[in-house]
């Protein structure tokens, strides 16, 4: 089981061209002949969220406006994680037929998924810091922390994925397991409620979640206006790495042995 | 100078009986490793040490399941070796199955662009022969349509077409002798052959003895994943049609 580092980098350059066809497969596959196209990404999580701060302002009582930027600051990392992570259990297994007749490296199969979903999540922002001007929010250079935010959410997010796609090959409930365990770690994220609200028990639980600087990363510019702390960009740099680590290893542990149970 | 070298080259699989083993048959067999498992061992390639030196036109021959294209697979690098190991020198080109990753929402020129791009041809590539494939395959009219409104002949012609355009080093062919009206069988038949005489190395999985004499300067009998014959045409063939007799 033994892996070479420069062997895995030369064959993902090589592939890189397959990476990129992959990609926009996914981006204009979605929408071929809806009348909207590929505006329904932007249009889609825009009344989504819209519809979840119009009912929960009213439920807890908040002001609309501050609500809904609080709530699409949390919403956009969520979003973006939540997808990549529960289409990237099935992001091996539907490419069944291309692993078993042509030889690729397989990282390109969830890395794909990842990015494209990444460029969709990338807009559907723009189209909500648009709406959040909109609405009179606050716009400041403390968005230029943005890009780094995004990085660091996308490490997180596809080292996790690398593991699940495997995973998944090799216990096929997960698939089923996973959407369950996001919906509850939905809840565990504080995306509709604040940290602070949080008390006892369920707070511990709550600064356990490994998501929580992520959501944070974005939650300080977009809501706050002010750079997130040093201690939430720490914890995110050093999430972000490890998890990216021990998901290649993982996956580069196991890929050779992929083919065989698909 | 292409060349390929195999030594002790086994392939093992695993056949699950009903289902995949669950987490917790995972875990429990973690800790009970006697306990009978819920898949049983097969070797598809047993122990197989051979060498092809570039010029050489080799077929592989054998029964239905002795192994053929499984060793076919393991040269081309998708399945990993269980044993032993392989060395291939040289651009090798995966011409296992036609149409293999065509999308049937995309439209022709689109899964020639993706398709081709899972074929290793880079960008320029296939600027320059995507007018050429289009001709070949007759397709002028619909390479702008979805390729699932194509009949079956057509997608094999662009598969086809698209595979066989650019020269390999090494050529690896299983089985994939076009289908198609009489005319395109034709043509096709004079573009592999063109195609094989510029490779280095051609390796054949082929049932058509007929074929395999014309074609090849080598041939490989196997059973049941093991290597029972190799040598020349004339040599070789004669004991696989006895095998199948006897």
């Amino acid at each position: 089981m033994k892996f070479n580092l420069r062997k895995f980098v030369a064959e993902l350059y090589g592939a890189r061209n397959v990476l990129l066809q992959l990609i926009s497969q996914q981006l204009i596959l979605r929408y071929r002949r809806t009348i909207l196209g590929y505006l329904w990404t932007l249009i889609n999580p825009l009344l989504m969220m819209s519809i979840m701060a119009a009912v929960f302002s009213v439920l807890f009582n908040a002001d609309l406006k501050t609500f809904t930027i609080f709530l699409f600051a949390g919403m956009i990392p969520w979003n973006f994680f939540s997808s990549v992570v529960t289409q990237s259990s099935t992001s091996l297994i539907n490419n069944e037929g291309l692993i078993k007749k042509i030889y690729l490296p397989k990282i390109i199969f969830p890395l794909s998924l990842a990015s494209a979903l990444l460029i969709d999540s990338m807009l559907s922002f723009l189209v909500l810091l648009v709406m959040i001007v909109a609405i009179g929010g606050s716009v400041s250079w403390v968005l230029m922390f943005i890009p780094v935010a995004y990085t660091m959410l996308f490490f997180f997010s596809v080292g996790i994925s690398l593991m699940i796609s495997v995973a998944t090959v090799f216990f096929r409930d997960l698939q089923h397991i996973i959407v369950i365990a996001m919906q509850g770690l939905f809840f565990l994220t504080p995306i509709l409620y604040k940290r602070d609200a949080l008390a006892g028990l369920v707070a511990g639980l709550v600064g356990l979640n490994p998501v929580l600087p992520f959501i944070e990363l974005f939650r300080y510019p977009l809501y706050l206006a002010v750079l997130p702390s040093s201690s939430v960009v720490i914890s995110a740099i050093l999430i972000s790495l490890s998890t990216m680590g021990i998901g290649l290893f993982v996956f580069l542990r196991c890929e050779k042995r992929i083919v065989f149970r698909l | 100078m292409s060349s390929i070298q195999v030594e002790n080259l086994s392939v093992k699989f695993h056949i699950y009986h009903d289902r995949s083993p669950s987490l917790k048959d995972y875990f429990a067999g973690l800790f009970k490793p006697k306990k009978s498992s819920a898949c049983s061992e097969f070797w598809a390639v047993k122990d197989v040490s051979l060498e092809i030196q570039s010029g050489e036109r080799v077929g592989i021959v054998g029964h239905n399941g002795a192994g053929k294209s499984t060793l076919l697979k393991a040269l081309c690098g998708i399945y990993e070796p269980s044993e032993g190991r392989i060395h291939v020198e040289g651009r090798v080109a995966p011409l296992l199955e036609i149409g293999a990753g065509f999308h049937p929402e995309f439209t022709g020129r689109e899964n020639i662009y993706l398709n081709g791009a899972i074929l290793g041809y880079t960008n320029e590539q296939l600027r320059e022969i995507e007018s050429e494939v289009i001709a070949f395959a007759e397709l002028e009219e619909f390479i702008d349509t979805p390729v699932k409104y194509y009949s079956s002949g057509m997608y094999m012609r662009l598969g086809f077409s698209l595979a066989t355009a650019v020269r390999p080093e090494i050529l690896m062919l299983d089985e994939i002798f076009a289908g198609g009206d009489a005319a395109f069988v034709e043509k096709a038949k004079i573009r592999i052959q063109n195609l094989i005489a510029g490779s280095d190395i051609m390796i054949t999985v082929s049932h058509d003895m007929g074929l395999v004499s014309t074609l090849c300067t080598r041939v490989i009998l196997l059973k049941h994943g093991e290597i029972v014959g190799d040598g020349a045409p004339q040599n070789v063939i004669p004991l696989y049609l006895q095998n199948c007799n006897g």
